[in-house]
């Protein structure tokens, strides 16, 4: 009977939803300390609670209703779960099809474009008019960016901070607002400086990828990982050159001067949120044309078999170092950007923790689709700075990445190829699992 | 180019000096890179992949252990002789518990799903990487996020000198405990029956399934060997560095570097790579300020991957040396 | 190296370890010919194979390819993308496809042109970059018909049948433009129907493109029926060469191989 009982698939569901929902519970619980420990713990089960206001009762008895809730969803799923998606496929077939319409499309895109347009004039909290530049509308930026390393060429990089920091630099160097004199002496304005930004963070991909990216690619991530690092320790410590670990800020904002036209931006965030929505559609364009083009056609071949690529004339490591590149100078650009903008840089902000950040919104999306990178970044982003700006009881800011830890884990085991997943990725990722194919081979580094 | 000579020269002599010193030092720390390297050894053997998640098992056995040791380590007087002995031990097993508990963990939530739909390997990496923020992230909010000093179960002071370099109690202990761990375990995966089946394993996992192997216990057992090394090793560094929810990132990179330095999946070439790593670092402190010490590793992983990606004694899947 | 000769190897060794892949093996192959090499499983073929299009280095030896334009170049230390670009194709063992990509895409990525970068051009699709595409998407139709797939064009390549995937293959190789192509048992996995095809596909492929073939096999019945001459490999060393029938009455060939001459005379 007790072994009936302990192999019973029930009873380890029935125990694993007891086990999840209690984690979900400690997760949005109060905070403890070293001090006291377990202060957070017995506070996430104990501290009152109530059922939508009406019955008044402690923590542990919310979660146990909601633990019952999932037993009993999953229980359903397993049952009924094919047959539900079955039917949804089937009612979702026919406004799939039409959404894949070209013109549907664009009509689709026309809108969102319509409602970018009008969100400063609807939105007018001066925290959220921030957040959608520096946040939201940067952080597409850079998932853009860092999906043609990830999602199109394939390669994990860990620490694409680098160069959106060595773009912010750049342009504070130039600009003159770091101890180390611009070169010549020349002091450039914030427009002048953004070619200066995006080509030192390409010419550093290169440098950087030109050696590792030969590596297989658990180790080319762990590289990355150290590289950032680095840029970390040397921007940190080497007061002289970049003002050490007060950073600086002195950066000016953008202006404009042709003959009587004259404009300044930085008196609100406003035109900056414009700047950088024109900036957003420019590279949202050229990464698609990319990927429709035979440069995009290479990575796809080097991701699903690198050795036959090899074998019809394909330089793996030429096709690479490219996407590293593009990578690195769409992040040196979104740091121009920011530097400009909040006109302040210092090594706080280039942490691994920004690196992983992006990551999951490439992830999250859908790596490999633009659609999909964009339409994530923009939920994410915002449910972050939701969480930031109105948290609640007993949430720390810190406290973000214990849920974007947990949804990578998610993703990955339920749902790795994103949200809205590029169809070619969402049928590699298939064809891996049933064992087909060669795409791991960039990742283990077997060679036949 | 004088000055660049002068800089040198001042520096070696500062190395002669301080020479006996910092090989001491750089050997205990050595030892703890190697625990930790263990570790991502022995996962590699069996999975082929790097376990990102590994820091955080070299954290929670850390932490495990501080609680440990503020409840029975007395706040008016620091014990001495027998007492130190226990409570070392104390710290050193429940470090290796919980890590071992972690570790299984890590496996059963992070990887093992991933291993029943035959995921893509990228797939395992992003897993870990999440189990990782999970983990830490969570320590620093129900612990804090600052660093707290271990209490300490001993008087840390000069057991003996070499050539006028003290050896701190501090550093006894790490080589006991060290050398203690990495022999059992060596003779572990050398002789027993669980030894060879990780062997097996970590060679064909297919053929060694045929043959009867387990491969799920096998995997779950190597996380524990593992976990038992990497939690252990972070009571150790607690000792001397305190506790803090982001102690295990830049202790597992370098102990990571070490595990490729010897030769990624060969036991002994971890060990090796540890403390090769550990001096390698802590004689670099003789030519670069203090806050760039960190880079020495990272250039060193750079530096093997480029020139010897199979580490100095190869890579050995199925073999423990 | 005479102005026929299009594969030149002499005395190569390839060593793994304290692994002898390939002992000081030597061989010619002339413009024009169906050359194929046999041998015992582990003979040391597909290292051959992989030596002569730069992804193995062996350590000892030379091996020299004559290309297009009639210069010589030396294969050892090049990278396997050069040496396709110098005109040797191949396929694999087991076949290697883009198996998320459809059948004509697989093909179209080998006729298109990967040197240089290009990336604006590419982006921009200028009339130059237009022509190219167009260019790359007849020459693929053009060879999806010549091997027959041309009804599963738009099929997933990873669900085509074994003989199906090593016309795909064939054709991908083909769109490189060569001037040999290497084929890695190409019929293994292949029923008896798609056998005869097979053959009689690698023949035309000679007949109608003029490219030379250089062919490892198992099943004797299509070596026999194929080639023209053959290299016997043992052992990673060339233990014969010779025409069919020379190699079949070979004693030391039968030995090593093919067993009795009962069953060589069976063709077996």
């Amino acid at each position: 009977m007790m072994e009936k009982l302990r192999s019973s698939a029930m009873v380890k569901r029935l125990f694993s939803s007891f086990a999840v929902v209690a984690v979900l519970c400690v997760m949005t619980g109060p905070p403890g300390s070293t001090a006291t420990p377990m202060a957070g713990i017995t506070g996430s089960f104990t501290a009152p609670a109530s059922f939508f206001g009406l019955f008044r009762g402690q923590r542990w008895m919310v979660f146990f209703v909601i633990a019952l809730v999932f037993f009993g969803v999953w229980t359903l799923w397993l049952k009924r779960g094919t047959q539900i998606k079955g039917a949804v496929s089937k009612t979702m077939a026919q406004p799939k099809e039409v959404l894949e319409r070209r013109p549907v499309r664009i009509g689709v895109y026309a809108v969102f474009l319509l409602i970018a347009l009008v969100l400063p004039h609807v939105v007018t909290d001066p925290f959220w008019q921030d957040a959608m530049v520096e946040q939201i509308l940067v952080f597409v930026l850079l998932a853009l960016g860092l999906n043609v390393v990830v999602g199109f060429a394939g390669l994990l990089d860990l620490g694409f901070v680098a160069f959106y920091a060595i773009g912010a630099y750049a342009t504070a160097w130039v600009t003159g607002a770091l101890p180390l004199p611009p070169p010549f002496g020349i002091h450039l304005d914030s427009f002048a400086a953004i070619p200066v930004a995006i080509i030192l963070a390409m010419v550093s991909g290169v440098i950087l990828g030109t050696p590792t990216l030969r590596l297989r690619g658990d180790y080319l991530a762990i590289v990355t990982l150290g590289f950032g690092e680095i840029i970390f320790i040397f921007a940190n410590n080497l007061t002289g050159i970049t003002g050490g670990a007060a950073g600086t800020n002195a950066i000016p904002h953008y202006h404009f001067h042709i003959s009587s036209l004259n404009v300044i931006w930085g008196l609100g965030p406003v035109p900056y949120y414009y700047l950088t929505l024109a900036f957003v559609i420019v590279f949202l364009i050229i990464f698609s044309l990319l990927n429709h083009s035979r440069i995009g056609r290479s990575w796809t071949a080097i991701r699903e078999d690198e050795v036959a690529a090899e074998s019809v004339g394909i330089n793996p490591l030429k096709y690479k170092v490219m996407a590293f590149a593009i990578g690195a100078a769409s992040a040196g650009f979104a740091g121009s950007l920011t530097a400009s903008q909040i006109t302040y840089v210092s090594p706080s902000i280039f942490t691994v923790q920004f690196s992983i950040n992006i990551l999951v919104l490439v992830i999250f999306g859908g790596m490999g689709s633009i659609t999909g990178v964009v339409v994530g970044a923009i939920i994410i982003q915002t449910i972050s700075m939701f969480l930031i700006h109105t948290p609640p009881a007993g949430f720390q800011t810190q406290d973000l990445y214990i849920y974007i830890g947990a949804l990578l884990m998610v993703m990955m085991i339920f749902r790795p190829s994103g949200l809205i997943p590029s169809k070619r990725r969402k049928r590699e990722i298939r064809l891996s699992e049933a064992g087909e194919g060669h795409m791991d081979e960039v990742l283990t580094g077997d060679t036949p | 180019m004088s000055g660049f000579l002068h800089y040198f020269t001042s520096h070696f002599s500062t190395l002669r000096l301080e020479f006996w010193n910092l090989l001491v030092g750089g050997f205990a720390n050595g030892f703890i890179y190697a625990m930790v390297a263990i570790g991502y050894t022995l996962v590699y053997g069996v999975l082929r992949l790097i376990n990102f998640a590994h820091s955080e098992i070299f954290m929670t056995g850390g932490f495990a252990a501080y609680f440990v040791m503020k409840v029975f380590v007395p706040t008016t007087s620091t014990p001495s002789g027998m007492n130190s002995v226990l409570l070392i031990a104390l710290g050193v097993v429940v470090g290796g518990v919980v890590g071992a508990v972690m570790a299984t963990v890590v496996e059963r939530v992070a990887y093992r799903p991933l291993r029943r739909r035959n995921a893509p390997k990228l797939a395992y990496l992003i897993s870990a990487i999440g189990a990782s923020y999970f983990i830490y992230n969570m320590a620093g909010k129900e612990f804090g996020r600052y660093n707290t000093a271990m209490p300490q179960p001993y008087i840390n002071h000069p057991v003996f000198t070499i050539f006028g370099a003290p050896v701190e109690m501090y550093y006894i202990i790490i080589f006991v405990v060290g050398v203690l761990m990495l022999v059992i375990l060596d003779r572990l995966v050398a002789t027993t029956k669980l030894g060879r089946s990780i062997r097996a394993v970590a060679q064909d996992a297919e053929t060694a399934s045929l043959m009867g192997v387990n491969i799920d216990r096998t995997i779950a057992v190597t996380f524990i060997l593992g976990g038992i090394m990497g939690g252990a090793a972070g009571f150790l560094f607690a000792l001397n560095f305190g506790v803090a929810n982001t102690m295990g990132f830049t202790p597992a990179l370098k102990a990571f570097t070490a595990a490729v330095l010897g030769g990624i999946g060969n036991l002994r070439g971890a060990v090796l790579g540890g403390i090769l790593l550990g001096l390698v670092e802590s004689f670099s402190v003789a030519f670069l300020p203090g806050e760039y010490v960190d880079v020495t590793a990272f250039a060193v992983l750079v530096l093997v991957l480029l020139i010897r990606p199979t580490g100095i004694l190869g890579e050995r899947l199925g073999r423990s040396a | 190296m005479s102005d026929d000769t299009i594969f030149d190897v002499q005395n190569v060794t390839l060593r793994f370890g304290g692994v002898v892949s390939l002992n000081d093996v030597s061989l010619h192959q002339n413009r024009g010919e169906i050359l194929a090499v046999i041998g015992p499983n582990g003979a040391g073929k597909t290292s051959l194979f992989n030596s002569l299009t730069g992804v193995y280095q062996p350590q000892e030896g030379t091996i020299t390819f004559k290309g297009r334009d009639g210069k010589s170049m030396e294969i050892i230390g090049r990278k396997p993308h050069r040496v396709s670009n110098a005109g040797v194709a191949r396929t694999f063992q087991a076949s290697r496809m883009f198996s998320a990509m459809t059948t004509f895409e697989n093909v179209k990525i080998g006729a298109e042109d990967h040197h240089g970068i290009g990336a604006i051009g590419a982006m921009l699709r200028g009339p130059a970059t237009r022509r190219g595409e167009h260019e790359s998407d007849e020459r693929t139709i053009e060879l999806l018909d010549f091997v027959g797939l041309r009804e599963r064009a738009n099929v997933i390549s990873s669900s085509l049948s074994y003989g199906d995937r090593r016309r795909l293959e064939i054709a991908r190789g083909l769109a490189t433009d060569p001037q040999v192509l290497l084929l890695d048992e190409p019929a293994a996995g292949t029923n008896p129907a798609e056998k005869i095809q097979l053959t009689s596909l690698i023949r035309r492929v000679r007949d109608e493109m003029g490219v030379s073939i250089l062919l490892i096999e198992h099943d004797m019945k299509l070596i026999m029926a194929l080639a023209e001459r053959l290299y016997v490999l043992n052992f990673g060393s060339v233990i014969a060469t010779g025409t069919p029938d020379e190699i079949r009455s070979n004693p030391a060939v039968v030995d090593a191989y093919l067993g009795t001459s009962a069953d060589a005379a069976k063709g077996a």
